[in-house]
């Protein structure tokens, strides 16, 4: 690959975290760097998700040092990141059911938007204008991922290859420096998997985007990923390009033992 | 006139954010607010002035305020009535203690000071949610019926509470007439729909409905949850404020604490359930239907009663009233938890493809 790929954005050190005496991460260190694809790998209950908790302020670790662009990072909560220009993604779909689309994906610009109630409800001032720059923007998005047609249809009525989309659309209309994607392509079948590729390959190449990704199909992690990180019960095993973490003897033997 | 969105291309996002882009429902409305303004003051009896389209509106508009709150934001509350009352009392307060505060003013102040003490009760949302907040809204309901009853200058030491609402004069002119008062309520209550129509297409109410749908992804997405939850709080209260001051002040005329009891709270959350969820217009379906349902059984029971030679009182009728109101809450509840609106939507769906379905 012959992209730019820049210095260290974000520096996790010594990061360990605990729900009581769960340990889901201990002592993980690694890092990621702007503009690439950094791939979080490993078996369920590994501490993945509870990986991009951490990064975006949902989950705080009781140990280690969290730095942004070089600056240590305080206790964060998780609207903070947003103002970071960090967006995510869910494994369990979290969009909001009863909205259509078009809300769905405008809700991602909310941290843009200034006008206050009082302008909204008089519908004077910023409140006009603002709604109708931040839809053109939207609207880039929704042709960005080829869901024109599904625009005004409420969500909690597509399908879930569909609703996975209109999830990475509204974290892009964020147009965040770094997005968090959390098992994008989990229960799709071949060709919604190829597109959502498309789609990361795309955002990352076209905007610059830092990508986190966490994916459970090897074959797309080897694909589209600079580096790739490796947990396994909540420990580091493996940390490198795709090629070194392939061969890892502690990698192949963590994933045969969980039947991979 | 076939109601039809085909030849209305928008070209322009503009267009496709008004407020009504069908052009049928920009002429219904439009002929919908004439009827009511010019058409019904002509026709119209005192009774149904008094009796029926004046408390009409008023519950239409606490029920907006509910519903911004319980439909929008999602955020369940028992207290409407409670912050109806403080309405009433604030506006009345305003108007005997500010010397020559003009009423427009008194009912804005009230609305105001259902505002803050909605915010109050609002605070247990930060942590607790449903049920629990049910059972918090709750105890707003009993707290400040029980102040109003218990602090005598709440309501200038009347006995057990009771006031009575001042003349409206607005500009030199007495609203004394159930037609003029009529027309008050129906201007003010228009431009407080036009206004959370707008709300809840903005982003202040995207804000409230992705919290009410989703609140990890809603505050990962950078929506703080304190200070929307608290708005919605705070103006769904205004609205009910500004309900109850128009309660006192051109329905009841005079009122007392325990008028605003935990029954009118439910009475309005049912407004909202069978009239729609998370819809304006669903304010008005669902005020119109409770209050219309009981006189529409008064004329018709005793009727159906005869016809079958059956025995009949007059709590009879409360009784069947009772078991209509289950009835159609579970209906609505279990089969169309989006009420009256979301029928009244699914008809003009159809009638968009009418005659041919495919
Ligand atoms: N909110 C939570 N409360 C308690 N335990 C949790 C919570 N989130 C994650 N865990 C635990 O942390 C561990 C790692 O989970 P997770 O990060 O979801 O793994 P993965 O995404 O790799 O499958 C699991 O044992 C899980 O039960
Ligand atoms: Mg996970």
């Amino acid at each position: 690959m012959s992209k730019k790929i820049g210095d260290v954005i974000l520096d996790l050190q010594n990061i360990s975290l605990r729900f009581g005496g769960v340990k889901a991460l201990t002592d993980i260190s690694f890092n990621v760097r702007e503009h690439e694809i950094r791939a979080i790998i490993g078996p369920n209950g590994a501490g993945k998700s509870s990986m991009l908790n951490v990064i975006n302020g949902v989950y705080h670790p009781q140990e280690g040092k969290i730095f942004w662009r070089g600056k240590e990072r305080k206790r964060m909560e998780p609207h903070m990141a947003a103002q970071q220009n960090i967006a995510r993604t869910f494994q369990n779909i979290a969009l909001f059911k009863g909205m259509s689309v078009l809300d769905n994906i405008m809700t991602g610009r909310m941290t843009k938007m200034k006008a206050n109630f009082i302008e909204h409800a008089l519908w004077f001032g910023r409140a006009k204008s603002e709604e109708l720059a931040h839809r053109r923007k939207v609207e880039e998005v929704i042709d960005f991922l080829e869901i024109q047609h599904i625009r005004k249809t409420p969500v909690g009525r597509l399908p879930y290859g569909l609703q996975k989309r209109v999830e990475l659309g509204r974290a892009l209309a964020a147009e965040p420096s770094m997005l968090l994607l959390d098992e994008p392509m989990a229960g799709m079948n071949v060709e919604e998997k190829q597109d959502m590729c498309r789609f990361i390959l795309d955002v990352n190449d076209q905007f610059g985007t830092t990508i986190v990704l966490i994916e459970h199909d090897m074959g797309v992690v080897m694909d589209i990923s600079d580096r790739v990180v490796v947990l396994d019960y909540g420990k580091k095993i493996g940390d490198g390009e795709p090629e070194e973490v392939k061969n890892n003897e502690e990698v192949i033997k963590a994933y045969l033992g969980a039947g991979h | 006139m076939l109601y039809r969105e085909a030849g209305q291309f928008k070209t322009t996002y503009a267009a496709d954010q008004q407020l009504f882009p069908i052009r049928q429902d920009r002429i219904g409305l439009l002929l919908l607010l004439a009827v009511a303004f010019v058409g019904v003051p002509v026709l119209a009896s005192e009774y149904w002035f008094s009796a029926i389209l004046i408390p009409f509106l008023i519950f239409s508009l606490a029920a907006l305020g509910l519903n911004i709150l319980t439909g929008y934001a999602g955020q369940l509350s028992l207290g409407t009535a409670a912050f109806m009352a403080v309405g009433a009392y604030a506006a009345y307060n305003f108007q005997l203690r500010v010397e020559g505060i003009p009423i427009l003013v008194s009912f804005i102040c009230a609305g105001l000071t259902a505002a803050a003490v909605g915010i109050l009760f609002g605070l247990p949302s930060l942590r607790i949610k449903g049920f629990y907040l049910a059972v918090a809204t709750l105890a707003a309901q009993f707290f400040i019926v029980w102040c109003l009853t218990k602090f005598p200058w709440l309501s200038n030491h009347s006995s057990s509470g009771v006031i009575s609402a001042q003349d409206i004069v607005i500009m030199g002119f007495n609203f004394d007439t159930p037609v003029s008062k009529y027309l008050l309520v129906l201007a003010i209550v228009s431009v407080m729909a036009l206004a959370a129509k707008n709300l809840v297409r903005s982003s202040t109410g995207r804000a409230w409905m992705a919290v009410r749908d989703m609140d990890v992804a809603a505050s990962v997405i950078g929506i703080k949850l304190m200070p929307t939850k608290l708005l919605a709080f705070a103006v769904s209260s205004f609205y009910c404020g500004v309900a109850g001051a128009l309660y006192a002040f051109c329905y009841l005329g005079s009122v007392e604490p325990d008028g605003f009891s935990l029954d009118m709270s439910f009475k309005i959350l049912f407004m909202i359930i069978i009239g729609g969820v998370g819809s304006i217009l669903g304010c008005f379906l669902g005020a119109a239907f409770i209050l219309l349902l009981p006189i529409f059984l008064d004329f018709t029971l005793p009727g159906v009663a005869e016809l079958f030679g059956l025995p009949f009182s007059n709590a009879t009728v409360s009784h069947i009233q009772i078991l209509i109101f289950g009835a159609l809450i579970m209906f609505f509840l279990i089969v169309e938890p989006h009420g009256l609106a979301r029928l009244w939507q699914i008809a003009k769906e159809k009638l968009r493809l009418w005659p041919f379905p495919h």
